[in-house]
């Protein structure tokens, strides 16, 4: 039987628990801050930031607690000036986004503080002892409200990662709609659509996007075309040197690209490769192969044998075997092979500056460096063909998610 | 006449294990023959040599007095019931059951109309004709169960080969399905080869049984007479000691029943 003491020891209203953890991330986050304010030299920013954080750490050891008014009237003061901190800063802080944010981690758990404390069944339960109905009553709101806490609280932070990926997004989106050319943009100014029609009118722009496009579905096919079958030989058979071949596979992949870059270089030009796209395909096959061979190997493993013992029962050859069963079940795993081969080639930087020389060869990442040179910089027109070249890439994905999602939970096939 | 003959078949794998040893085994036409033994006995090997799916080492198999040793596994005309059921799964249970069908090429090729009345023949006879739209992975284990046999039987095929097709299944079905495969062979006389440890399966199936132990075949008889006159102590304990230990345990589970109604 559950005793009154062991009901009354379990309740404490849910802003108070909340506060707890809120405040402990609040407190963490304002001593990282403390940086900035050093990094910008303003001492007595820091100052009021240090003093924020001493506040906020003896409001955690003087949360209210059952039935002590004056644990609650510290509580409440605390909040008080933590607020008070928190407004101060703001006022001699630059009004900008960020700095609103900053002030933020102060203003927010004071003024949170000071609400939730005088609130209610806060102020019930830390200023006098309970009757039992009404804990039975705030564990029931407890349980309701709880739910709807941490919602807000896991939406804060995902709300950063979210801010934290679209930022660079949206500063190169502002750059590409900002008239002229300055690195800056103009956020919320007037916007242009010049320099995404000075992108699609430009000649070399539409050369880079031919070069890309050829280099990275060559790449992609012939990818394909040599570790659909490696990656079943790897799978299926066993033959002298099977190991031995397979690591060898992934040393190339040990060593930094630039190692390799001049050697390719000379074969390429032995070979009379330099500025042409199949030189860059090939090179491309050679990075990609690894990968993609492992990654195929691993999802035909998890065919089941006996599917193609009943194959060659049903009187298939070993081609067909291979054609009519194991790759129409692999589909998933081959779309993201070739999605992994055609990204690498679409955005490979170091191979295609070095082998394709002349302008007319030039790839899209290797076009859009060429934009930002020492004699100009036009960010303006960079942005917005940096923009253009990831939209394939981008709706490639929306394609292939649902084969994405698929191909990497491979084994999902049961007989 | 199909019949199947293994003259001193042996199978060496490469690391120099010797899962079957000197095999000789005649399996007569229209017989229903239960290869039986623990796992690792080589009964296995044994069917997939006949299948095959596994080189043979020393010896001959014929089938119909032809030496089938180095025809290819779809050659030989045989169909196949796998433990896994090994039901194509992008397929849907027309496709499945017409895909060997639909392999055959030249002038033994069924026209259209032929190939639908064998799917509508398996399909009735194997109570599926109410799924024959569905893939694989929407039937239940049951179902699946009857899509791998007639896999098998649409093709006619001389000899049928099972590989402990019921060791997936609940003891339910598994005993629904063991009535049910020896009803088809009765009906259908086709010569079968199936595959398993299970001593109870062997009893209620076999026209013959052949006990193997060690890759070496230690009985080749009428389930009944290795049961009453055992050749050798594997036998002994492997089949009659196990078959009178599970009558013993009946027999203790419904004694207090009997004596109770007795007082009654």
């Amino acid at each position: 039987m559950i005793s009154e003491s062991t009901v009354r020891k379990w309740y404490t209203p849910v802003e108070v628990s909340t506060l707890q953890r809120w405040l402990l991330v609040s407190f963490v986050v304002n001593i990282v801050l403390l940086a900035v304010d050093l990094l910008r030299g303003s001492q007595s920013n820091a100052m009021l930031g240090v003093l924020g954080a001493v506040v906020i750490g003896a409001l955690l050891t003087s949360l209210p607690e059952e039935a002590n008014p004056s644990r609650r009237n510290t509580a409440l003061v605390l909040g008080g000036v933590l607020l008070l901190i928190g407004l101060i800063r703001l006022l001699s802080s630059p009004v900008t986004g960020f700095d609103l944010w900053m002030q933020g981690w102060l203003v927010g758990p004071g003024a949170l503080t000071l609400l939730w404390v005088s609130s209610r069944p806060v102020s019930a339960w830390s200023t006098r002892r309970m009757s039992l109905e009404a804990i039975e009553f705030g564990l029931a709101r407890n349980q309701r409200r709880e739910h709807r806490f941490r919602s807000v609280g896991a939406h804060l932070v995902l709300l950063h990662f979210v801010a934290l990926t679209l930022l660079p997004l949206v500063w190169i989106l502002d750059i590409a709609l900002s008239p002229g050319n300055a690195l800056g943009g103009n956020l919320g100014g007037p916007y242009t659509g010049e320099h995404f029609s000075n992108m699609l009118g430009s000649d070399a722009f539409w050369t880079w996007m031919r070069n890309s496009l050829i280099v990275s579905i060559g790449t992609t096919l012939m990818g394909l075309a040599v570790a659909i079958p490696a990656g079943y030989a790897f799978s299926r058979y066993k033959f002298k040197g099977r190991e031995v071949s397979m690591f060898a596979f992934l040393l190339v992949q040990m060593f930094p690209g630039i190692i390799i870059l001049v050697p390719y270089f000379l074969v390429m030009k032995t070979f009379g490769l330099l500025n042409s796209h199949l030189g860059l395909i090939l090179a491309y096959c050679v990075t990609a192969l690894p990968l993609c061979v492992w990654m195929l190997k691993g999802f035909f493993d998890t065919v089941p044998r006996e599917l193609e013992e009943a194959a060659l029962l049903d009187g298939c050859t070993q081609f067909q075997v291979f054609t009519k069963v194991v790759l129409p079940l692999s589909l998933p795993a081959v779309a993201v092979t070739a999605l992994f081969s055609f990204l690498a080639a679409w955005n490979e930087f170091l191979l295609a500056l070095t082998f394709n020389t002349s302008n007319d060869m030039y790839t899209l990442p290797v076009g859009l460096a060429s934009m930002i040179s020492s004699t100009g910089q036009a960010w303006g027109d960079f942005a917005a063909a940096s923009l253009l070249v990831s939209l394939p890439v981008a709706l490639l994905f929306l394609f292939f998610q649902r084969f994405l999602i698929e191909g990497l939970s491979a084994g999902g096939v049961k007989g | 006449m199909v019949s199947v003959k293994f003259t001193s078949v042996s199978k060496r794998y490469e690391d120099g294990f010797e899962a079957v040893k000197g095999l000789d085994l005649e399996v007569k036409d229209g017989e229903f023959l239960v290869l039986l033994g623990p796992s690792g006995c080589g009964k296995s090997t044994t069917l997939r040599m006949l299948a095959g799916l596994e080189e043979v080492t020393e010896g001959e198999i014929r089938i119909d007095d032809v030496v089938v040793n180095h025809l290819p596994a779809g050659a030989r005309g045989l169909g196949m019931v796998f433990q896994s059921y090994a039901l194509y799964p992008h397929m849907s249970v027309r496709e499945n059951l017409t895909f060997g069908l639909r392999m055959v090429k030249g002038k033994d090729r069924l026209s259209d109309t032929e190939m639908e009345t064998r799917v509508k023949e398996t399909a009735i006879m194997l109570e599926l004709d109410d799924h024959l739209g569905k893939k694989a992975k929407e039937l239940s284990g049951g179902q699946r169960q009857r899509v791998a046999l007639g896999r098998a039987l649409i093709r006619r095929p001389k000899v049928l080969l099972m590989d402990e097709p019921l060791s997936n299944l609940d003891a339910e079905l598994r005993h629904q399905m063991r009535h049910e495969i020896r009803r088809l062979h009765d009906e259908l006389g086709t010569t079968t080869i199936y595959v398993t440890h299970d001593q109870i399966e062997a009893m209620t199936l076999a026209d013959r049984v052949a006990i193997l132990d060690r890759g070496v075949l230690q009985q080749h008889a009428p389930p009944l007479e290795a049961y009453r006159e055992p050749a050798n102590d594997f036998v002994q304990s492997f089949l009659c000691r196990h078959l009178d230990d599970l009558v013993e345990t009946a027999n203790t589970l419904l004694r207090p029943k009997v004596d109770a109604k007795e007082e009654v």
